[in-house]
């Protein structure tokens, strides 16, 4: 363990979370994960906020006046497209 | 043929629909470069009639209309501009939409017109002055490093994270200026690739991974504030 190992591991914290590195990259971050528990918790504490930010800013529906409204735009422009500019 | 499409829709006269968007909603150049990069094969789709155009189109793309939704109301933090956003993005959206391939990211295209009219048009528009001013956080940027000691929070703390409620963490992300803000939202609720976020926001990827390691950061460290101001640190016994 070293901390260039380390300053490894957090540099490319977000891209191993986002499944952004390469597979032997990745595996490297993991063979150091396991053997490095700050770096590890720093990851988890990561992950969660990922987990929680996901969880509050899912499952927004749309209210029904807008899903009214954007059902009109294909009837509108439809209707636009047939009728002669003159 | 597929250039006539749009056309008489500019010399008829405004409707309730399209007054708000003027001449606007007609012209389309950041939808029709991302459309030219991505397919290259429009000339099938000049065979294809209205009706199934407009078929397809509420097939495919009225799907997406909760996620936009969703998105739009991150970007705006307004549920009144959210819907004008949306319905924005879906008139623009429909008035291109002819020369989208099938097959090729509709998620990711839709997004990127409502990435480009909130920029363009909205934002323009708004003139919020918190609106701007990416890169006045500086200071917040805690070394990537630091989260290793215990000024950041840790596994010990998970459960503090848990208990903080929904507004927290909104309020957090709305604080985010906008292209942050947008970034962790398409990264980390819709999972889009870094790929796809840069073309979404019409940014190299190293920007896109700048906007994303600061917004996170800001995040962590907003929400660590809001945990320790708020006594849902760890409770006893946690430390075992």
């Amino acid at each position: 363990m070293t901390d260039r190992e380390c300053a490894v591991a957090l540099e490319r914290l977000y891209e191993f979370l986002d499944h952004e590195l390469a597979d032997a990259d990745a595996d490297a971050i993991r063979a150091h994960l396991d053997a490095c528990e700050p770096c590890l918790d720093a990851y988890g504490v990561e992950e969660h906020i990922r987990s929680l930010v996901k969880r509050c800013c899912t499952g927004t529906r749309a209210p029904d006046t807008l899903r009214v409204r954007v059902t009109q735009v294909t009837t509108m422009t439809v209707v636009v497209r047939h009728t002669p500019s003159g | 043929m597929s250039t006539t499409a749009a056309a008489p829709a500019r010399e008829r006269p405004a409707t309730n629909l399209f007054e708000r968007l003027g001449s606007y909603a007609m012209t389309l150049p950041a939808a029709d470069e991302a459309l030219s990069a991505a397919t290259g094969a429009g000339a099938d789709l000049a065979t294809q009639t209205d009706d199934e155009r407009v078929a397809r189109f509420e097939r495919d793309a009225l799907v997406f209309l909760d996620q936009l939704y969703g998105a739009a109301l991150r970007m705006t933090r307004n549920p009144s501009d959210a819907e004008d956003l949306v319905q924005d993005t879906y008139v623009k959206a429909f008035a291109s939409f002819h020369q989208f391939t099938p097959g090729t990211n509709l998620k990711a295209w839709l997004y990127r017109i409502l990435t480009n009219s909130f920029i363009n048009t909205y934002r323009k528009k708004q003139r919020q002055p918190q609106i701007s001013g990416g890169d006045q956080i500086e200071d917040w940027q805690l070394a990537r490093a630091e989260a290793h000691t215990s000024d950041g929070l840790r596994t010990a703390e998970m459960d503090a994270l848990d208990r903080m409620p929904d507004s927290a963490v909104t309020d957090a992300m709305n604080a985010l200026s906008p292209d942050f803000r947008l970034a962790v939202y398409l990264a980390d609720v819709e999972g889009f690739s870094y790929k796809e976020i840069a073309e979404i926001m019409g940014t190299p990827i190293g920007t896109v991974m700048s906007r994303l390691n600061r917004g996170r950061n800001q995040l962590r460290v907003a929400l660590a504030d809001f945990a320790r101001e708020h006594g849902l640190g760890r409770r006893g016994g946690d430390d075992d």
